[in-house]
């Protein structure tokens, strides 16, 4: 690994623990070990995203590599005013599961599998710990799916992890393309709605 | 409240979502240009759409994904990319320029293919991304001219018109050139009837040191390196 440009490999405010925004920074300065901090941080929130958009975990590490690839290799192009880094980092991975979602036969994605493996014992990657805010957030998330009708949630599901456009879901449910956009906007306005007050476009870690 | 009859509301769901064409994309992105409110409602969808993954039960990842990750990187000089230096994640009137440009382009392309697989997929996943053009010059093939692009997250596309159709035992390569050889290897494609081609190109993990981008003649099979001459090569770029 790289040597870290300073004594303190990230600094963060206050001698806390670095911000996402410091990680980036530090790897602009070149310190490869800010990639894996931010790997650790979320690289299981990308791969759980990268493995349910495209069913396989050979792809979705695949995904996760790219994703964490690509992050490197474009860590001066991040502007923190279009969102906070997680989105950004799962914007890469969505648009490259879907990518790969849809170069595959139709028969391959039929085959499809739906158990999920059983956690690693990887202990470097944080997929259980997260600071308070992100558990409310995850259970806050979960109980707002829940509360969507059955078709509102996979309208969401369709879109989202399915990788399909709106006439493409029309399409596949035989339902009208009117129909289906104004129950994803529905969808999209309860979430959003019941989610906005817990959503900061910048969280702690992010602020500087 | 945002007047639905004004406002293209379904949109900026299904567009948060990453669930509309590059036709309506464009539409979006014209809309909110000048519309704040909309600008607005489209960044809380997309906060919502960013915490979905939230939802989902947490997998941890294999332990040898990220050995892969570090062999990658390690050894690359550690100078900024000049590639992706000059790509910012733009304002929302740059996003705009950017996919009508690449709208523009690419309905350009697809109106002057010959009948044939239309790019399809490839192309929404095209215009979906923030990234680079370069245009390469036909400097050993008068006729023909190039662009690439290559998206900011990886991949990339390389549309070509103007070369030769070859013989069954030939083929065009696309190259990355590096200050260090060997050249890596984009693409290996041949040209339909009417000249032209539009292949995905495999962009190498890191561009830091990538010099300029060929295309040449080889055999059919690709050569592990070039060895016909060059037929395009991509303008020097600042």
């Amino acid at each position: 690994m790289g040597a870290a440009s300073s004594s303190r490999p990230f600094p963060g405010t206050n001698g806390e623990e670095p911000t996402d925004l410091d990680l980036i920074q530090a790897m602009r300065r070149g310190a490869e070990a800010a990639l894996e901090a931010l790997y650790r941080r979320y690289g299981g929130l990308v791969y759980t995203l990268a493995l349910r958009i495209v069913g396989d975990p050979e792809l979705a590490r695949e995904v996760l590599q790219d994703t964490f690839l690509s992050t490197w290799a474009g860590r001066e192009a991040y502007d923190p005013s279009r969102g906070r880094v997680p989105w950004w980092l799962m914007g890469i991975a969505r648009n490259r599961a879907v990518d790969l979602l849809r170069s595959r036969s139709h028969q391959a994605r039929l085959r499809e599998r739906h158990d999920e493996p059983s956690p690693s014992s990887n202990p470097a990657v944080a997929s259980q710990a997260a600071a308070q805010p992100e558990v409310a957030l995850r259970t806050s998330v979960r109980q707002a799916l829940e509360v969507l009708s059955i078709p509102q949630r996979q309208a969401i599901e369709l879109a989202f992890y399915g990788g399909l456009t709106q006439v493409e879901i029309a399409r596949e449910l035989g339902e009208p393309l009117g129909t289906v956009k104004s129950r994803t906007r529905e969808a999209m306005e309860r979430l959003r709605r019941r989610l906005a007050p817990l959503m900061d476009r910048k969280t702690e870690r992010d602020r500087d | 409240m945002i007047d639905e009859r004004d406002h293209p509301l379904d949109e900026l769901a299904a567009h948060a979502l990453g669930s509309l064409d590059a036709s309506e994309r464009a539409d979006v992105e014209t809309h909110i240009a000048s519309c704040s409110a909309c600008k607005d409602r489209l960044a809380e969808y997309q906060a919502v759409a960013a915490s979905l993954p939230l939802g989902l039960e947490p997998v941890a990842p294999p332990p040898e994904a990220w050995t892969r990750i570090v062999s990658a990187t390690r050894g690359r000089r550690q100078r900024p990319s000049r590639w992706l230096a000059a790509v910012k994640w733009p304002a929302i009137a740059a996003i705009f320029a950017l996919v009508v440009f690449w709208n523009l382009a690419l309905e350009r392309e697809l109106s002057r293919r010959s009948p044939g697989p239309a790019p399809g997929p490839e192309v929404e996943a095209l215009s979906r991304r923030p990234g680079r053009v370069i245009i390469l010059a036909g400097t050993g093939a008068p006729a023909s001219s190039a662009r690439i692009f290559v998206a900011v997250d990886g991949g990339g596309h390389f549309a070509v018109s103007g070369l030769p159709t070859l013989p069954r035992d030939r083929a065009y390569q696309l190259w990355f050139v590096r200050s260090n050889p060997p050249a890596t290897s984009g693409a290996i494609f041949a040209v339909d009837r009417s000249g032209r081609a539009w292949v995905k190109v495999t962009t190498p993990a890191s561009l830091d040191d990538v010099r300029t981008i060929v295309v040449t003649e080889e055999p059919a099979s690709g050569s592990p390196a070039p060895t016909g001459r060059e037929l395009l090569v991509a303008r020097p770029w600042p």
